[in-house]
């Protein structure tokens, strides 16, 4: 029983529910108390020992079902045709199997296992076997199944513990004996079914105990594949990981504003108010730390020489305007437009469509977008703003527009450049970078979601 | 709560019943009777104490009382507002015939107004009084050193229990037969008050650097309740049992409501219920709680109202919904919502 809950308790794991050791111990004294048997009560207990927010709980349930349904399969489908098989042949059957199960445990050398599988498969009890594959499976280890490749190997395991060897053996001497004999045509049937239901038992083990592992690879894997190379089919998984990362953010920093808000006592400018009451500290004054609102103007380019990444640079902004309260959120090709509040009205797939359709797919023109954001936006800048760049730098030959950000680089508290592209492919064609990075207080490579966290890090710690 | 008499009699036999329940479930460890028939009989007998109050519990609700006391755990409860996370502290506190303690969080709550401060006012006094009494004792004592000597002999006079003055914690640890502490809204307190009490719930004990530990005399059941305005840490997550209490489904609400306004005729009330759930469904800025139908039901009943109809629920629908917005956005829909309430 203990075993049983352990293992659940390794699904629970697997399933990214984070159950720590003394919660295991909790959940065994709540089964102690509440038992196996009614499964509704079980469910409900083990919830709320186990599953502690909204997310786990939804897991917790699915698990569950999964695990414990597939703990109490009803007898497998080999029985009912062994009630059939059985009734035409009974009585010679019967005496075969006993002879023959003798002979295999000797043979075999497997005593002390119980009956022999020849035997096993030949009766009418469906649950005599499911019982010995229970047991193959526990000795075998198979809630140690991590990977889909391992499949093969551990059927093969299990039928080597049931002492698949011996029943072919058995099978070969009587097809030698005598090719049509109705016992081996049976036996080899049942033989069949056999692989087939731990088969099954495998695939449930797997998706119990390894569904999970696979998203979790490539969810590592996506967050340092270099933006470009991103599919769009996993535009889920990409937004799910910036939101993740973003929520981490915010609770990292909201802490660190609730702590400076606190103030302490301003001796100087206390004793100079209290003069008027004799100098007896009466009325006492705060040090106030300035919370300093962070604003944020982010510029993204969509234009066709950044397509591939446009995605994924509107749904780092997207994030950003998440994580950071007053972000004003602007997109340029060939014109330059705010798209703030499509941002902050609309969910994340629609307002990066929107975007990519009114602004998208023009020929940059870094000269004349920069123009325009000083005309839209540059009363707002001002020593607070962060004014922050997605863009490739790349303008087709014309205008940089290097002279209108370096006055809003005179403005604002500072200026920073992400660009998509690496390192190495910067000032080649028609790159400006050059010219335009000497007018930022930092230039980074942007080109995965590493990247992405360090940097937003970096931003919400500085601009707070 | 109105059958008072009657209500607190079987209250009482609920009490006793599942005391006995509880106090069978330690004694035969080694019986090796079903426990699970145990566990069954006293969720259910919570239910019904629960009940007999006012309080209509879903099995999760009760199975989380029961555990608590088995096990002797906190309980954080989270939902939505308005779902009954207070009142289900309240109700255990009437069904356990304790005392209810409550510690309101809010921001910047901090040690002194939670578990305990001294009695500055008392120790000042006790200081005149002493300073006469000094020159008595010190009479006899030769040099600064004998008299310091003399001193010593004496316990630490000013940080004793005699002047501690308690506060919600440690009225909880100090209370004689238990009680039931309700910590609500944790999520509106510091993380380092949230670190704070983590000594308290895991092992019912406070340590106060002047005195020492102390222990409960008798484990209070706890019950922590959050918004979820943000998340709580996982070390004070580790240590409760959770509770998700989610808007009821439509029989359960009915229940409540018939429990709550018992003199709502009962067709009146399947409507509002239906109206109300229908409601949840949209998209809201603020979604209708338990609460507020409770308190619909109570305006519908001053009304007189006999049916549901559009104009009845324009005129009241500020009971429910508790922003501009949501009126004015819902106003569209309410003769859709209504009718389909008025068909069941």
């Amino acid at each position: 029983m203990t075993q049983a809950l352990a293992n659940f308790i390794k699904a629970l794991r697997a399933a990214d529910v984070r159950v720590s050791t003394a919660e295991s111990i909790d959940a065994a004294a709540a089964v102690d108390r509440v038992g196996f048997d009614e499964r509704g009560l079980l469910k409900l207990a083990l919830g709320q020992v186990l599953a502690k927010n909204v997310d786990d709980k939804a897991r917790f349930d699915a698990c569950f079902e999964a695990y414990f349904s597939s703990a109490q399969t009803p007898a497998p489908p080999a029985a009912s045709t062994d009630n059939d098989a059985g009734a035409a042949a009974d009585p010679a059957a019967e005496a075969d199997a006993a002879d023959g199960g003798a002979a295999a445990a000797g043979a075999g050398g497997n005593g002390g296992s119980g009956e022999a599988l020849e035997s096993l498969l030949e009766s009418t009890d469906g649950s005599a076997l499911q019982q010995r594959i229970a047991m193959a499976a526990r000795n075998v280890q198979l809630q140690n199944i991590r990977l889909f490749t391992q499949r093969g190997m551990y059927i093969r395991r299990i039928l080597e513990q049931l002492d698949i060897d011996a029943l072919d053996d058995t099978l070969i001497a009587l097809s030698r004996a005598d090719e049509d004999d109705p016992r081996a045509l049976r036996l080899r049937e049942r033989k069949a079914q056999l692989i087939e239901t731990i088969a099954e038992q495998v695939d449930r083990e797997l998706l119990l105990y390894a569904a999970n592992a696979g998203q979790r690879l490539r969810e590592e894997v996506l967050q340092r594949t270099p933006l470009a190379r991103i599919e769009m089919r996993d535009f889920k998984t990409m937004h799910e990981l910036v939101r993740r990362l973003a929520k981490r953010l915010i609770a990292l920093h909201a802490r660190r504003r609730h702590v400076a808000r606190r103030g302490r006592l301003d001796v100087r400018h206390t004793i100079r108010r209290n003069i008027e009451y004799d100098g007896l500290m009466f009325d006492t004054v705060w040090k106030r730390v300035r919370v300093d609102r962070p604003k944020v103007v982010a510029v993204c380019d969509v234009s066709g020489s950044v397509a591939q990444v446009a995605r994924f640079l509107l749904l780092f902004l997207y994030s950003v305007s998440e994580v950071i309260p007053k972000v004003r959120s602007f997109a340029f090709s060939n014109y330059l437009g705010e798209v703030t509040e499509l941002f902050e009205t609309r969910p994340v797939e629609d307002a990066i469509a929107a975007t990519l359709h009114d602004w998208g797919m023009g020929a940059t023109d870094y000269g004349g977008a920069l123009a325009e954001l000083e005309r839209l936006a540059g009363e707002d800048i001002d020593h607070r703003t962060t004014v922050l760049i997605l863009g490739d730098a790349r303008s087709n030959y014309s205008d940089p527009g290097d002279r209108a950000l370096r006055r809003i680089h005179a403005r604002a508290r500072r200026v920073l450049w992400l660009n998509p592209e690496p390192r190495a492919l910067w000032d080649s064609g028609d790159s400006e970078m050059r010219k335009l990075g000497t007018c930022c207080d930092r230039v980074e490579p942007c080109r995965s979601i590493v990247h992405l966290e360090r940097i937003i890090s970096e931003i919400a710690r500085t601009a707070v | 709560m109105l059958r008072s008499g009657q209500g607190s009699c079987l209250l009482r036999a609920a009490h006793r019943y599942f005391e006995v329940s509880n106090l069978t479930d330690k004694g035969s460890a080694d019986l090796n009777a079903a426990p699970q028939s145990r566990a069954r009989s006293a969720i259910t007998a919570i239910q019904k104490g629960f009940a007999d109050s006012g309080y209509i519990a879903s099995d999760a609700i009760a199975t989380v009382v029961y555990l608590a006391q088995a096990l002797s755990k906190p309980v954080l409860v989270e939902g939505p507002p308005g779902v009954g996370k207070t009142e289900l502290a309240k109700a255990c506190a009437t069904l356990f015939d304790k005392p209810l303690i409550r510690l309101q969080c809010y921001e910047g709550l901090d040690e002194a107004r939670a578990l305990y401060e001294w009695k500055y006012g008392k120790q000042l006094l006790y200081t005149q009084v002493l300073k006469e009494k000094l020159g008595d004792l010190m009479a006899g004592a030769h040099g600064l050193k004998e008299s310091i000597a003399r001193l010593h002999e004496f316990d630490d006079t000013f940080f004793n229990e005699e002047f501690l003055e308690p506060r919600p914690l440690l009225k909880a640890l100090w209370a004689e037969h238990g009680a039931v502490l309700l910590i609500d809204e944790i999520d509106k307190s510091d993380q380092e008050f949230e670190a704070f009490l983590l000594e308290l719930l895991s092992d019912y004990q406070i340590s106060i650097p002047e005195i020492g530990t102390v222990r409960a005399k008798h484990p209070p059941l706890v019950v922590l309740t959050s918004n979820n305005t943000r998340e709580i840490g996982d070390a004070l997550k580790r240590r409760c049992l959770h509770l998700y209490i989610p808007f009821p489904d439509s029989p359960l609400e009915q229940r409540i409501i018939e429990s709550r306004v018992p003199e709502l005729e009962a067709h009146l009330r399947t409507q509002l219920v239906a109206f109300v759930q229908g409601l949840r469904a949209l998209d809201l800025k603020k979604v209708p709680a338990v609460s507020e139908t409770i308190d619909w039901a109570r305006t519908l009943l001053l009304l007189h109202a006999q049916e549901l109809d559009a104009q009845l629920v324009r005129s009241t629908l500020n009971v429910l919904l508790k922003f501009q917005d949501d009126i004015e956005n819902v106003d569209a829909e309410i003769p859709a919502l209504t009718r389909a309430a008025a068909k069941r």
